[in-house]
């Protein structure tokens, strides 16, 4: 090494493998190779082959995080995932949308343990870009046929009753993309417009009452504040069920992505029709067949004609581990994992294959158990390299059984886009590879 | 008093003033567990009796407020204001503020919507779903015309201008003629093909069982493999999505942070995709050519428009100041390099 005495080199070579004990394996090898090229790059590292070899962080060496100090607190005022986790992210599919303001990303269901998505992973689904919106200026104002036409502001709304409940959020698009074949190599992308949350906020049923619904009110336009002035037509029966007008999400603040400062939230329905950035409803005795209940979210049949208002998000299930993005990794023991939803209530169970729906057997539900919520579903597998065809199939409180694919296809044909919910294969390889597969007879 | 005092001085403070209460908590476990079999004990009240039926909060509204805001149409003609619009009119602001996205004749640029044609295609393998061949009404078309079009300058349109250009997409897919002037007197009369061709939800309409066993024969299973014209999203799209180069690029451009957010809101649709010739942000030779003009130039056809660019993007409601320094911004991504 030039201009550095022997016992230098020896001494600097030390320092830079200390200062390189907190990086993992991979970072460790590229940082000491650019330092080996840095300062000559003719001498081999004294101990880096051993340190190369084994991270000095594992037993029985104790690891640096051990041996000093760390962060003070207020390093991170609102903390966020370990560096470690930065893999774990919303993604999107460039060819899906003409641009990605009026667009969509995916919730990261493989890295995703529980029932509940945490706030930056929700998926994003905007029709005219994510607005920024000051809430001492966001008012919701009802009127129509009503008794009283109202303006609250935020701090009025948060006067109110309010509730707290947990509800799954689902794309109607949500697996749109596979009605011919399998296309999505991943389970981000099949299954991904799709997240869960605890909502806090207004009945609308009670905001209803504020105003004072007229006997002809059966319908209500729900419009956002965005530059899309997204719309849909909300049926009276759903207002006064289930609907909450939503200020918080997972206990802070509704996120600018979900709706800030405040969103409508149709438990079970269709996502696009709990209307975000929500700033005006107005009471009506017909539905308003806007864009997004006429020219979108309607499902062309192979018939021609189309069904309309198809809010209602089906029983479906999808195994979360193994999938493409988590792959066995050697033979032995391993909690074949999944998420199974109805927008209809309760999961009553799930059942999973192993062989492309020959033979079924029920596994087991875990944790809470909530209508219109994920519900989470695991089964042991000791598994010896076989190749898998691997099914899960669920069932919901009113009966209906998640239906097959062929079933689907038979009478909705290829065309209807949205709300599809048909059992999921994934294929499993001898070397514990997973891919998006579909069946031929089912 | 040093600091080493002091602390154990909060600390004592802490633990004296912990002690009462202790003592408290035990006396209440004591009493509750006093409270003889069979009586009631006290419980929490999961239901409050005395509220009204409503809680008299919300501000009344002035009709004329909510006026502002009141911007939806329906089918039967409910909530049209005033107005017209001819078909010729129409032709002249759809050139101007739609085709650049829509094509000249509603045939959609790139992925961007078609309006017109695709009749009959409904029921075949690959249905062209248009204004013409699927859209059931036309007040939806003048709704969201109105509510968010042009894409970039939503509700920026002139009531009359929405008319007009409502008729002409009405013509393109011949449901009115060249002469056609559409009114808030007869728009009820248009009747759009598919208007019967929706029908209300029936599902559900599948009927699956939870057959356990035997359900199929093995030896049958084949895998559906992808059509040719699909397009497989291999294991790239699986990592990190990267911040394209430009994205990057513009972050390292020093950029008032309104300015950004304008081009962001106002430009950057048609300048990061190059749609309808626009150059792209941080691309040398789409700006090559127009480094040649003066600046003035290149302001001036910004304010004014070029080509397919409507003038100010579209935006007529930004100051000249504004798309200066966004033209500015613009540049900057190219002149940095």
């Amino acid at each position: 090494m030039v201009g550095f005495s022997q016992q230098q080199e020896k001494h600097l070579i030390k320092t830079l493998e200390k200062e390189s004990e907190q990086l993992n394996i991979v970072e460790r090898r590229g940082f000491l190779k650019n330092a080996m090229a840095m300062v000559g790059g003719s001498v081999a590292f004294a101990g880096a082959g051993g340190a190369l070899a084994a991270s000095s962080n594992l037993p029985p060496s104790v690891p640096i995080w051990g041996r000093q100090l760390g962060e003070e607190v207020l390093t991170h005022p609102y903390g966020k995932p370990s560096k470690y986790e930065k893999d774990v992210i919303r993604r999107t599919v460039d060819w899906l949308t003409p641009d990605k303001v009026s667009s969509i990303s995916m919730t990261p269901l493989h890295k995703l343990k529980g029932i509940i998505t945490p706030n930056g992973l929700a998926f994003e689904r905007y029709h005219g870009g994510l607005p920024s919106i000051n809430p001492d200026e966001h008012r919701l104002i009802i009127h129509g046929l009503v008794e009283r036409p109202l303006i609250f502001n935020m701090d009025q709304l948060k006067r109110l009753p309010s509730v707290t409940e947990i509800k799954f959020l689902e794309c109607p698009a949500n697996g749109g993309m596979e009605w011919k074949a399998p296309q999505m190599e991943g389970l981000q992308f099949t299954h991904g417009m799709l997240s869960c949350c605890e909502w806090t906020g207004v009945r609308l049923s009670t905001l209803l009452a504020e105003v004072g619904v007229k006997p002809e009110g059966k319908w209500i336009l729900a419009e956002g504040a965005d530059g899309s002035g997204m719309s849909r037509s909300i049926p009276m029966e759903k207002a006064l069920d289930d609907a909450i007008i939503v200020y918080a999400q997972n206990g802070e603040a509704l996120r600018e992505e979900q709706g800030y400062p405040i969103r409508l939230m149709n438990p079970g329905w269709e996502g696009n029709t709990s209307i975000k950035w929500l700033r005006r409803l107005e009471i009506g005795d017909k539905p308003w067949y806007h864009r997004e209940e006429t020219s979108k979210y309607t499902d062309l049949m192979p018939d021609g004609r189309s069904r309309k208002f198809s809010f209602e998000q089906e029983c479906n299930s999808v195994i979360t581990s193994p999938s493409p993005e988590v792959p066995f990794k050697g033979k032995g023991w391993y909690e074949i994992e999944g998420i199974a939803w109805s927008g209809k209530g309760k999961i009553k169970g799930v059942d999973i294959s192993l062989d492309g729906g020959v033979s079924w057997r029920p596994a087991p539900l875990k944790g809470l158990i909530i209508s219109k919520c994920l519900t989470r579903f695991s089964y042991m597998l000791n598994w010896q390299g076989e190749p898998l065809l691997l099914q899960s199939r669920a069932w919901d409180e009113t009966g209906y059984v998640q239906p097959t694919f062929k079933q689907l296809r038979t009478i909705r044909g290829g065309n209807s886009i949205y709300h599809r919910n048909a059992i999921h294969t994934w294929k499993v390889y001898d070397d514990g590879h997973v891919r998006n597969a579909q069946l031929n007879n089912n | 008093m040093n600091k080493k005092r002091g602390l154990v001085f909060i600390v004592s403070s802490l633990f004296f003033a912990c002690q009462p209460q202790d003592q408290a908590q035990t006396k209440d476990e004591k009493a509750f567990a006093t409270v003889p079999s069979g009586t009631a004990a006290p419980s929490a009240v999961n239901e409050q009796k005395d509220l009204p039926t409503f809680y008299k909060i919300g501000n009344s509204v002035a009709p004329e407020v909510i006026a502002g805001w009141d911007i939806d149409i329906r089918p039967d003609g409910m909530g049209l204001p005033p107005g017209s619009g001819s078909v010729e009119y129409g032709e002249e602001l759809y050139e101007k503020k739609c085709s650049s996205c829509h094509g000249s004749f509603g045939e959609g640029e790139d992925q961007w919507p078609k309006l017109a044609g695709g009749d009959g295609t409904l029921t075949e393998a690959r249905p062209t779903k248009t204004v013409g061949s699927y859209w059931p009404y036309a007040s939806t078309l003048w709704d969201y015309i109105h509510r968010a079009m042009p894409f970039t300058a939503p509700q920026s349109l002139e009531d009359d201008e929405v008319y007009a250009i409502t008729a002409y997409v009405l013509y393109l897919n011949e449901i009115v003629e060249d002469d056609f002037v559409l009114t808030k007197e007869n728009f009820t009369s248009i009747k759009m093909p598919n208007q019967d061709g929706f029908y209300v939800d029936d599902r559900p309409d599948t009927s699956n069982t939870r057959c356990m066993k035997n359900c199929r024969d093995a030896n049958t299973i084949t895998e559906v493999l992808a059509p040719e014209y699909t397009i497989f999203v291999k294991t790239a799209a699986l990592k990190t999505v990267a911040l394209k180069e430009a994205e990057a690029k513009a972050k390292r451009i020093v950029v008032n942070q309104a300015v950004l957010a304008t081009y962001n809101g106002a430009c950057k649709v048609c300048h990061s995709t190059g749609i309808a010739g626009a150059p792209k942000f941080a691309v040398n030779k789409d700006w090559s050519s127009r480094m040649e003009q003066n600046k003035g130039t290149i302001y001036d056809n910004a304010l004014n428009g070029l080509n397919d660019m409507p003038a100010k993007g579209g935006r007529s409601d930004l100051s000249d100041e504004t798309v200066k320094a966004i033209v500015d911004y613009m540049l900057s991504s190219v002149n940095n390099k």
